[in-house]
């Protein structure tokens, strides 16, 4: 089992509430001790009185709701309150519910719980009200607080009734959990702050209430004095806690209001409360000042010295507990001494140091970078003991601990949390801090201000989105960084220009020719003034000389109509499968070739092919390669097609891809689709070898690396694939006759290729139509130098 | 989390009381209590003794290894370390869940030891004999009940 880190944000699930061996061993563990005899006792006791507890938890739940039909009927005048209450629904019989691991299967199963919601005439209701009333006048009982008056159900209205009567239960029912437990933490942790939840007015009410559900709850163990105290002591509690005004935000000293950072819930802080922070006082007993050293030891050197080194310093410890120095003197010493030296300068680089001084001495990581570089100016500049100088002199360390408290962490519960460096602090705060030697807070600061423009959105590799079997996302071989991934929706893939070059745009690149089909796939365009002019194509080759040829398109309608398939479906499709009504009416001229695409697209094969067996990321991704013809940019552009799939589905999806404005200007009414960008990686899955073709030149950077860094702010899109290979090959140090052969070489091809093409296109302006399919064009991956 | 804490959280969540399993399985919990108890006292007292005998044999049976090197620092960090998981174990014992042992002994642990370039191998192998010299000193009941910590600890850490 090893961690694994999401996005910089460790999971966190603080125990909230304790029952009596959480807290007994949370105290033990924080001081790295067994368990002393007091505390030994204390869990036998607690055991041995599980029985009992059980017993008031089933008794209590048996009367669940006369107890709380009692407190409702204390303070509700004109009609019945319990036919407010709402009952969580009966799941009793469904399948696995109420089975509880390490149950134990009893041979006739002793049912406790009334399921049912049962139906209270208004008599019933009515006689049990008097009895009440009248047996509760007759008991001693709290006395009820000044400015009570019982609440007119009417005029309360049904909704606030109903918030009541839950409010009542749920009372009740944390009473028993905190019962079980044997700790009454649950209650504090829950209902301190209702107060300021819960209107005002009714404040007076409720207690009455709970007072009362305290009253009738006593009155089913009249004859057993254990349990009744066990359970006044709970509701007293939970009285008590109610009455507490919300508590305040804790707020972090120092910063503005506006930076406080992530405020999380008062219960947090409320669990924490039983992590005690020690103080060293001159009155305080022997052994509390030497807990109060310990404290010490374990917040500058993670863990008791004498214990875990055989040091001990006993000339600092009799001076601090002489009043001779104060608890903020001994914490510099500790810092300043050979073993802190030892054990958290020497070992670590500068950055990773300082990171490490945070957290023992002010008991947090670093908030910034630019709090980073100051404390780096002054360890640089003046050494370690200047660096602790700095931390212990802080106002902040005034602030927090003062002269006389022991530093402590400051993590979650304890104050508001800092976003920015969230996840770094909190790995910081664990165990295993000192063992990671790489300084984490600088590097993550460094990467919000660094933009990474040739990572993907999907992964922390540099494009891993190139399709492949199985999944899109390749196996991960790195190791897990903790660090958030610093993908905007703005950041864009780098895509290679494969098709022809466009004369506008990111891609506008001036050396290519203009005309599709002059360098990277073979073009299929439907010519429809051929039908308009008579010609039926069906199958038959158009006459030699009709018709002077530019060798861009094929008009050929089986041709056309067979590339369809071949790229929507990236494969030939069987005769099952094939659109025939569709294929009809497009060689009939009724619909054009964009039509014929999206009623392909639309149909059941290509839907089951790409759509319903794929997880969304990855149909979308092939959807638009098939129909766009290029891989999806990045974040943006994902987002906009995960919102369309969610909410209009697959057919919108396709309609989208094939009505926007980028399919009509790259393929207009007539073309077929052809791949017009690849991505590096799929660029080089193509070469020999699944390689980027270059081994013996670069053998370092075959993972894309050398080739963007040796290309930072350009713009690729529109750089065909063969160039980089020689600018990387120039950059890399190739043999000058190498590089100055095949540089001879691809001029040469460039040039041709812009003769070619600027020929053509001159052809393609003296004849309108032509019709005989165009020759294989050159592929990119050809000319690539081996 | 304990049994106990588990079990409230799964009632809290559908908003209903205790159920008759759930009140069996902690009543359960309790009656278990001495042993428990039983268990967390012997493996305190004998910590020492546990340790001792666990390194010693562990060296027999991985003779080359950081902590038979004749380092001193590597002997005393290895047999405190060792000390620490038995310590883990007792609390997860009392509580009767996993949870401070994986969150304080396991999580990262490996890491933390492939870090500091300590074999994993003869790692486990060393938890493997004390597990085994702290289960000799017990009844077999007793064995049973911590066994499967142990267990956990050394899942935890196989390499």
């Amino acid at each position: 089992m090893s961690t694994t880190a999401n996005g910089g944000s460790p999971v966190v699930c603080p125990q909230r509430y304790h029952t009596v061996p959480t807290t007994v061993i949370t105290q033990a563990e924080q001081q790295d001790r067994y368990l002393k005899h007091s505390e030994l006792n204390e869990l036998a006791s607690y055991f041995s009185s599980g029985t009992k507890l059980m017993e008031i938890a089933a008794t209590l739940t048996q009367n669940a709701e006369a107890i709380v039909s009692a407190g409702a009927n204390r303070i509700f005048v004109w009609g019945t309150p319990m036919a407010y209450l709402e009952k969580p629904p009966n799941r009793k019989n469904l399948p696995g519910y109420n089975v509880f691991p390490r149950q134990r299967i009893t041979t006739a199963p002793q049912e406790t719980l009334k399921q049912q919601a049962p139906f209270y005439p208004f008599y019933q209701d009515w006689i049990s009200k008097v009895v009440d009333l009248g047996r509760s006048l007759l008991d001693d009982k709290d006395p009820v607080p000044e400015g009570f008056s019982p609440i007119n159900i009417r005029r309360y209205g049904p909704d606030r009734m109903k918030k009541s009567m839950r409010d009542l239960s749920w009372f009740l029912r944390y009473v028993t959990y905190a019962i079980v437990a044997g700790d009454s933490s649950i209650l504090t942790v829950n209902v301190k702050g209702l107060r300021g939840i819960i209107p005002e007015d009714v404040t007076i009410a409720t207690v009455v209430a709970m007072q009362t559900m305290k009253w009738k709850a006593l009155t089913y163990f009249k004859a057993d004095a254990e349990a009744a105290a066990i359970i006044k002591q709970h509701f007293d509690q939970m009285i008590a806690d109610y009455q507490v005004a919300k508590p305040t935000v804790l707020l972090r000293q120092g910063v503005s209001n506006d930076q406080q950072g992530l405020q999380l819930p008062p219960s947090y802080s409320s669990a924490a409360a039983h992590r005690p922070k020690l103080v060293m006082k001159p009155n305080l007993s022997a052994t509390e000042k030497q807990d109060a050293i310990k404290a010490a030891y374990r917040q500058v050197f993670e863990r008791d010295i004498t214990r875990a080194y055989g040091v001990s310093l006993a000339d600092l410890e009799s001076q601090v507990k002489s009043g001779m120095i104060s608890m903020k003197e001994f914490i510099r010493h500790l810092g300043q001494s050979r073993l802190y030296r030892k054990e958290f300068y020497e070992p670590f680089v500068i950055s990773r140091v300082i990171e490490l001084a945070f957290r023992h001495f002010l008991g947090r990581g670093v908030s910034s970078i630019e709090e980073f570089q100051e404390h780096f100016a002054i360890i640089s500049k003046a050494g370690l003991a200047a660096l602790i100088n700095a931390l212990v002199d802080s106002q902040e360390y005034a602030d927090y601990f003062g002269e006389e408290t022991v530093p402590y962490l400051r993590g979650l519960g304890l104050e508001a949390q800092e976003c920015r460096n969230w996840g770094a602090q909190i790995d910081l705060f664990k165990y295993s801090a000192p063992v990671r030697k790489v300084p984490q807070f600088l590097t993550l600061f460094g990467d919000y201000q660094k933009p990474l423009p040739d990572q993907h959105p999907y992964g922390a590799g540099n494009d891993p989105l190139e399709i492949q079997f199985g999944a899109i996302f390749p196996p991960e071989n790195t190791a897990h960084t903790a660090r958030p991934a610093i993908f905007d929706e703005d950041s864009r893939r780098i895509l290679i220009n494969c098709g022809a070059g466009l004369d506008k745009g990111a891609s506008h690149s001036p050396g290519l020719g203009k005309a599709p089909g002059s360098l990277g796939t073979r073009v299929l365009r439907f010519n429809r003034s051929a039908i308009t002019n008579g010609h039926t194509l069906n199958g038959k080759t158009p006459k030699a000389g009709q018709s002077t040829n530019v060798n861009f398109s094929s008009s050929w309608a089986e041709v056309v109509i067979h590339g369809t398939y071949r790229q929507v479906f990236g494969r030939d499709v069987y005769d099952g499968q094939r659109q025939t009504a569709a294929e009809i009416k497009l060689k009939s001229g009724e619909i054009t070739v964009r039509d014929f695409i999206r009623q392909v697209a639309k149909s059941r094969p290509f839907r089951s092919l790409y759509w319903e067996s794929l997880y969304i990321t990855k149909a979308i991704e092939y959807i638009h390669r098939r129909l766009m013809g290029r891989p999806t940019y990045g974040r943006r552009e994902m987002n906009h097609y995960y919102d369309l799939c969610a909410r209009k589905g697959f057919y919108a999806l396709v309609d989208d891809i094939l009505d926007s404005s980028e399919y009509l200007e790259a393929f207009g009414e007539d073309t077929v689709p052809y791949e017009r960008y690849i991505t590096p990686r799929g660029y080089a899955l193509r070469g020999l070898r699944g390689e980027l073709p270059l081994p013996k030149v670069a053998p370092e950077d075959h993972h894309n690396n050398g080739f963007h860094s040796s290309y930072k702010g350009m713009d690729y899109t529109g750089v065909i694939g063969v160039v980089p290979h020689f600018h990387r090959a120039l950059k890399h140090g190739m043999p000058q006759s190498a590089i100055s052969i095949k540089l001879e070489e691809v001029k040469q091809l460039r040039a041709e290729m812009t003769q070619r093409a600027a020929e053509q296109a001159s052809e393609d302006r003296e004849e309108s139509s032509e019709f005989s399919p165009q020759p294989e064009a050159v592929q990119p991956v050809e000319v690539a130098p081996q | 989390m304990s049994i106990i804490t588990r079990a409230i959280a799964s009632a809290d969540r559908e908003a209903r009381y205790l159920s008759s399993g759930e009140l069996q399985a902690i009543r359960d919990f309790y009656e278990a209590g001495p042993q428990r108890l039983r268990i967390a006292s012997i493996l305190s007292e004998n910590e020492p003794q546990i340790v001792q005998l666990g390194s010693q044999r562990f060296w027999q049976r991985c003779p080359y290894t950081p902590s038979n090197s004749g380092n001193p620092t590597f002997r005393a960090s290895c047999m405190r370390d060792q000390g620490w998981y038995v310590r883990l174990i007792v609390y997860s014992v009392i509580v009767g869940d996993i949870e401070p042992l994986q969150r304080i002994g396991v999580n990262g642990a490996k890491e933390m030891y492939t870090s500091l370039e300590i074999p994993l191998r003869n790692l486990v192998e060393a938890l493997r004999c004390l597990k085994e010299v702290a289960l000799e000193m017990m009844t077999v009941e007793d064995a049973s009940e911590v066994a499967p910590y142990f267990d956990y600890l050394i899942q935890g850490m196989m390499p």
